[in-house]
């Protein structure tokens, strides 16, 4: 591959990613500013923003090279991701909004007023965040190595130090604005190409279907353990995702709320469609790519193999564009909710300290992501949803509808749903693929620690009904009552 | 008739116990406690919604996904030279996704609107009392 296209498209992305990004920062003054744009944000720029920021490396690139390497299995993934966000409206959406928090420490130290809890929700969140932002560097290393031949770790770096200056330096109001532009940049740079490849390809050199789309990865045979789990972790992990929720409080109200949700779930189901797509060319036409090293690099390699000459090109370096935004956003997106908990629990929530927290938030999952082996990037981030599903999900969910939950439930739950699902998943990777049921159990974990967690959590909770906390009717209420409208606060 | 034969030595408790007896449970059900009972009937109408719209999406789903382990051959199927079952996975679940929010929505909206008219017509109903 020509590495000018590399240069030239990580240059540009960057380079518009920045200057949205510092003339938001014209809007972005107060403390209250930098966490959640004062709140002020209409729901299609929320709804942009949410996909910018939700669409990650996982998405924009682990899917189709999913699907290219486990055929029919995949296609699950990223119907998980977008069902994630029907039980995050379900569930979450229009409470959450409702109860005025700043971040999910926020909501739980609130509605179960215990600062154990707050410092217990805290921890999960920030290693959340630190575990999904490994992913999208290492995405970024991928596609810097490919696209550019520079070693891996420019890449990594580059995302890193991008991320960390603009965050630092614009606060969450002009993240809004940027993520709302890379939303739309990713579902360009992966449309625009595979309308092309449609168009113009038909004589390529195809396999025959019967090969292609082989019987034994069939959507006929699926593995019944592994789809089940895999769906509990994507539809309910999307729940405790701390860079989405922040996104919910600058919804004006909880009816915006869920109408940005539903907004979201409409261009999730459109942006899903392409990678879909290319996923299954690369079946037919790439299947030299179908191995754990090169698949992930399906989207990037596919348009340029396809289409030669200066079309071919301009595509190669609109995906690359496309998949570059991808790593900004999402891990911009987690830097700011991170740098808000962590600057919060160390820094008093100031502003200066929202900076040196950004700081902090990028450079240790920088540092994990230089020296931990890269898996594939969709794997990797399933697991992520498992982790969240295992501990932030129940006791936001528990908290919002369940009046009995109290704060010893909360904690138990949590720890208890977080180490089992945590020592699965190291052990599960010891173990390695051909260990059986035990391996099935250990690396796709969430069918039983997720039921675990909420066990522990009610059971504890049954038994320390005398520390039910004594505002929940009123914060029941805050949640669940809906606004009047031109009557705030009644 | 002979009501003054009895009436007389205990008057006063024979005209006011019919009428202490229906306002008994008024006054311990004040108008903030008639709030707290409409909130909860709300939340309990809001979770019944929710609960019902997810399990709906997953038997959906679970129907969808043994749909192909029933007939596999949709998999034989080849349409633009994929086969169908790849095909109805890959693009078919979305629409049952935004129809099931979309009704979840509206539903919730109508929940919403319920309680708002019916604790607006108890804080009339308190507010004429008291005038």
């Amino acid at each position: 591959m020509n590495p000018v296209l590399g240069y030239v498209a990580i240059a540009s992305v960057t380079a518009a990613t920045a200057l949205i990004g510092f003339f938001g920062l014209r809007f972005s003054r107060t403390t209250g500013d930098f966490y959640v744009a004062s709140r002020t944000v209409k729901p299609w720029w929320n709804a942009s923003a949410i996909g910018g920021e939700y669409l990650s490396a996982a998405s924009f690139l682990g899917i189709a090279g999913l699907i290219l390497l486990q055929g029919s299995d995949a296609l699950w993934f990223p119907i998980g991701y977008t069902a994630g966000y029907l039980m995050l409206l379900l569930f979450v959406a229009a409470p959450l909004r409702r109860s005025g928090a700043y971040t999910i420490p926020d909501f739980t130290q609130a509605r179960l007023e215990s600062t154990t809890v707050r410092r217990i929700t805290s921890t999960l969140v920030i290693v959340i965040g630190w575990l999904y932002i490994v992913p999208q560097l290492q995405g970024a290393a991928l596609t810097v190595r490919i696209t550019t031949g520079l070693p891996s770790w420019v890449g990594a770096v580059a995302v890193a130090v991008i991320v960390g200056v603009v965050v630092a330096a614009g606060g969450m109001r002009s993240i809004t604005f940027v993520q709302a532009f890379q939303f739309w940049l990713k579902l360009t740079a992966i449309a625009v190409p595979v309308f092309f490849i449609l168009l113009l390809v038909s004589d390529a050199p195809a396999l025959d279907p019967a090969i292609a789309f082989p019987a034994q990865w069939a959507p006929s045979t699926p593995d019944p353990y592994r789809t089940v789990s895999l769906l509990v972790a994507l539809l309910l992990g999307t729940l405790g995702l701390p860079h989405v929720l922040v996104r919910f409080y600058t919804n004006p109200d909880g009816v915006a709320a869920r109408n940005t949700t539903l907004i979201v779930l409409g261009i999730l189901s459109l942006f899903y469609v392409f990678p879909t797509i290319i996923g299954l060319l690369g079946r037919v036409l790439a299947s030299d790519l179908a191995e754990p090293r090169a698949a992930d690099a399906l989207v990037l390699l596919l348009p340029g193999r396809l289409i030669p000459g200066p079309l071919g090109d301009g595509l190669t370096a609109l995906v690359i564009a496309g998949a570059f935004g991808a790593f900004l956003s999402t891990s911009s997106g987690l830097i700011v909710s991170l740098a808000g908990v962590i600057s919060q629990e160390a820094f008093g929530g100031s502003v200066r300290g929202f900076r040196i927290a950004a700081v902090v938030s990028i450079v240790v999952p920088l540092a994990v992501s230089l020296v931990a082996a890269p898996g594939g990037l969709a794997g990797s981030v399933g697991l992520v949803f498992a982790f969240t599903a295992s501990t932030l999900c129940p006791v936001l969910v528990l908290g919002i509808w369940w009046r009995g939950l109290t704060a010893r439930g909360a904690v138990a739950g949590m720890v208890g749903g977080g180490a089992a699902c945590g020592l699965a998943i190291v052990s599960g990777g010891m173990l390695g693929p051909d260990a059986g049921v035990m391996a099935a159990l250990l690396t796709q974990p969430a069918a039983w620690t997720v039921p675990l967690s909420v066990i522990v959590m009610v059971g504890v909770s049954l038994a320390d009904k005398r520390h039910i906390p004594r505002g929940t009717d009123r914060f029941m209420r805050r949640l669940h009552v809906p606004e009047r409208e031109g009557a705030p606060g009644v | 008739m002979n009501e003054s034969d009895w009436q007389l030595p205990r008057p006063r408790e024979r005209v006011t116990a019919p009428e202490a007896i229906t306002r008994v449970p008024r006054p311990t059900i004040g108008p903030l406690d008639v709030d707290t009972i409409y909130v909860r009937s709300l939340v309990k109408s809001q979770l019944r919604l929710a609960i019902a719209c997810a399990a709906g999406f997953v038997l959906l789903l679970a129907g969808f996904a043994f749909s192909f382990v029933l007939s596999p051959e949709l998999d034989a199927l080849i349409v633009m030279g994929v086969p169908v079952s790849w095909l109805m996975l890959g693009f078919g679940v979305y629409p049952l996704v935004i129809g099931v929010a979309v009704i979840y929505v509206r539903a919730a909206r109508r929940n919403e609107a319920g309680y708002l008219s019916l604790s607006d017509r108890t804080v009339h109903d308190t507010g004429d009392n008291r005038a």
